[in-house]
């Protein structure tokens, strides 16, 4: 499948909740609001055979977060979603894939995104003895440095 | 020196610890047991249990979970007891000092006796470090 | 379900602070019921040294050497893989030579994989003479990383634009020999593992991992290899001269750990022949092209298939000397559900105990752990501390 019969399927199923196409060889990434994020993934893993979830990166735009699957083999789909910083809560796809749950506990330990329906969110990256709500990745995270126990160095 | 320590230091047992490092140190302290560079020829045997070692070999940065399990593991080994850092990470930090999840260094946990620097240190710098603590045990003990 | 029977009583084993294979701190928390192991949970938290906050404080080419010690074995993977990312950033094109030079130093970085792997794999089954021969035949392929770059570990070649160092011609007839004789003696490596019984018996129909329960895990590299399922980003997403240099994509269908053994040593027959093939093409021209320090703002990503499978790092500049945001994603994260699964007795397959360090080390951790177990009896109401390997005298 070529990147641009992708992108036309897209568009023809999903109309203007997807926009802000930018393509690359190999490559296409696009924007799709919170709502429809589920919908729009659930559409590339079972009609467009997009199968493997290599990755979920996420980032903190300052006033929002930004989370992006990156979906594919050869032809790979990065799917933009963005939720508001003091609402962060956005559709788990455990269900459509189930190693997803790996990845978004990561983003939520990292930068404290919400996922719903993803029942097992618990720490994976992060020491147990770390505080709560403090997430690093985020801009303006306050973190301790972890103190020496003896001297020879401070 | 008298028999128990002339028999201490002619075979030191090791326990390998890695901390969280990136494996780089650990793969060559096992290059150095294998028959190119040969640690064994010291008397030196890897061991599993920290119960039946003499000397701690500790690799990688320290980071916040792995320190209490550290300490732990530090304390079940009998005395005498001999630490040694291999590797600038467990040195100083390294690379990751100023990490917001990794300690500076060995000797903000532990007490250390022989540091060996280097990212990783050759195997040859593994066994001059390992032949430098045992001379300065046979003096000290 | 009657409580008293011992046979439905489930109880947890601990594994850790340092896992069963390359003795990285990590925590496998087994449910076991009786010998059998039913369910399984793993604790990465013990690694995590904070690299993606400390990669945004630096600048570009300081990430390369924290790039570089993510992971030691596969650092020249990391290396490559972050190069690349940034030159996208750059949009500019590499010169030929520096991208053969990459190819090279790659597959030998995965040829010293695979034997250290192999060696491992060796030990855990408790095989300490192969262990032995396999580690001092890969000492060959180090004194030649050495000379092209200048260290064992942590060579540190690759830089944005190209290599830092050229090779010279001397290195080229020494790279060969020391190919043939590599070739030779991982062929005899490969028939001692097709017909020792023991190897056979430990870990053929150990760790089944099932075609469609691979792909609907995302499993990736040799482990997914193993169980038919042919995809390899040398393949289908060529980088640097992939699509130039040929090779096959190694797939078994055993769908176990002694499937896993064959693709990885098949691996490193492809990857003799690919550096075979690098040093008699090799063109002739500059080795770097010097960039400015500034990336323009953008964002990319770069995959590279690393000895343990695909590895993918994404970038996000703004413009500045740091980087927005860098993130990366590794093989063994990814294997991870799949390694969940493999340890789950279902029907008629079934999980011993003795048979973790095996599942464990089939799909090649790239963590740091030491091993020690706790073993709680609840019928004899004991607590037995001890090695892993005791683990494996305990299997009846």
């Amino acid at each position: 499948m070529r990147e641009e019969d992708v992108v036309l399927k897209l568009k023809e199923a999903f109309g203007d909740k997807v926009s802000d196409f930018k393509t690359a060889p190999r490559r296409i990434f696009f924007y799709t609001p919170p709502e429809h994020y589920k919908e729009v993934v659930k559409f590339l893993v079972e009609k467009l055979g997009f199968v493997h979830l290599q990755a979920m990166t996420s980032i903190d735009l300052g006033k929002d977060l930004e989370v992006m699957p990156h979906l594919g083999r050869g032809l790979t789909v990065s799917v933009r979603t963005r939720v508001p910083k003091d609402k962060p809560v956005v559709d788990s796809i455990v269900d459509v894939i189930p190693s997803a749950s790996f990845h978004e506990r990561e983003v939520h330990d990292m930068l404290g995104v919400e996922f719903k329906g993803n029942l097992n969110l618990k720490r994976i990256l992060l020491p147990e003895d770390w505080p709560e709500g403090v997430h690093p990745l985020r801009r303006e995270s306050q973190i301790t440095f972890p103190k020496p126990i003896r001297g020879g160095e401070k | 020196m008298g028999i128990i320590t002339w028999s201490r230091i002619r075979s030191p047992w090791l326990l390998h610890f890695n901390t969280g490092g990136c494996n780089g140190c650990d793969i060559e302290v096992l290059a150095a047991l294998t028959p190119r560079y040969d640690l064994e020829r010291f008397g030196c045997l890897l061991k599993g249990s920290p119960r039946h070692a003499d000397v701690m070999v500790v690799t990688g940065p320290i980071t916040r979970q792995v320190r209490d399990r550290l300490i732990r593991v530090y304390e079940q080994m009998p005395e005498p007891k001999f630490v040694v850092a291999v590797g600038t990470c467990a040195c100083s930090g390294g690379v990751f000092r100023g990490c917001y999840n990794v300690y500076p260094g060995l000797d903000a946990v532990l007490p250390v006796d022989a540091y060996i620097p280097g990212c990783p240190p050759k195997p040859e710098a593994i066994i001059n470090g390992v032949a430098v603590l045992l001379a300065k045990l046979g003096g000290r003990l | 379900m009657s409580v008293n029977s011992s046979y439905e009583r489930f109880f947890d084993v601990p594994i850790g602070p340092q896992h069963p294979a390359l003795k990285e701190p990590l925590f496998l928390k087994l449910v076991v019921e009786g010998e059998h192991v039913v369910a399984a949970d793993v604790d990465v938290s013990y690694t995590h040294r904070g690299v993606e906050k400390a990669m945004q404080e630096r600048n570009y080419i300081q990430n390369i050497y924290l790039a570089e010690r993510i992971c030691g074995i596969c650092n020249v993977a990391h290396t490559l893989c972050y190069c690349q990312n940034v030159e996208g950033l750059y949009d500019v094109e590499v010169p030929s030579r520096a991208l053969y030079i990459r190819v090279l130093v790659e597959e030998l970085a995965r040829i010293h994989s695979h034997l250290l792997w192999l060696g491992v794999a060796a030990h855990e089954i408790g095989f300490d003479t192969l262990f032995m021969y396999v580690w001092r035949d890969r000492e060959r392929v180090m004194d030649l990383i050495e000379e092209i770059t200048g260290n064992r570990v942590t060579s540190a070649i690759n830089t944005i634009g190209g290599v830092r160092r050229d090779i010279r011609p001397e290195t080229f007839d020494r790279c060969l020999k020391a190919m043939d004789y590599v070739e030779e003696r991982t062929k005899y490596y490969k028939k001692v593992c097709k017909t020792d019984p023991t190897i056979a018996a430990r870990c053929a129909g150990v760790g089944i991992l099932k075609p469609n329960d691979a792909v609907r895990l995302c499993a990736v590299g040799p482990t997914l290899r193993a169980s038919n399922v042919k995809y390899d980003v040398r393949a289908d997403d060529p980088y640097a001269v992939h699509d130039e240099v040929p090779f096959n994509v190694v797939v078994y269908d055993t769908n176990d750990a002694f499937g896993r053994i064959l693709v990885r040593i098949d691996e490193i027959f492809e990857s003799i022949n690919m550096v075979r093939y690098c040093v008699k093409h090799m063109p002739t021209g500059p080795v770097r092209v010097r960039l400015r320090l500034n990336p323009p703002a953008g964002e990319h990503v770069s995959r590279v298939e690393a000895p343990r499978g695909e590895l993918i790092h994404y970038v996000k500049s703004n413009g500045s000397e740091k980087p927005e945001r860098y993130k990366v994603r590794t093989p063994t994260f990814e294997n991870l559900p799949a390694l969940c699964e493999m340890l789950t007795s279902k029907g008629n397959y079934v999980v011993n105990i003795a048979d973790v360090p095996v599942v464990f080390a089939s799909i090649d951790p790239c963590l740091s752990c030491t091993s020690r177990v706790a073993v709680l009896d609840s019928e004899k109401e004991t607590v037995w501390i001890g090695r892993l390997e005791g683990l494996k005298r305990l299997k009846r």
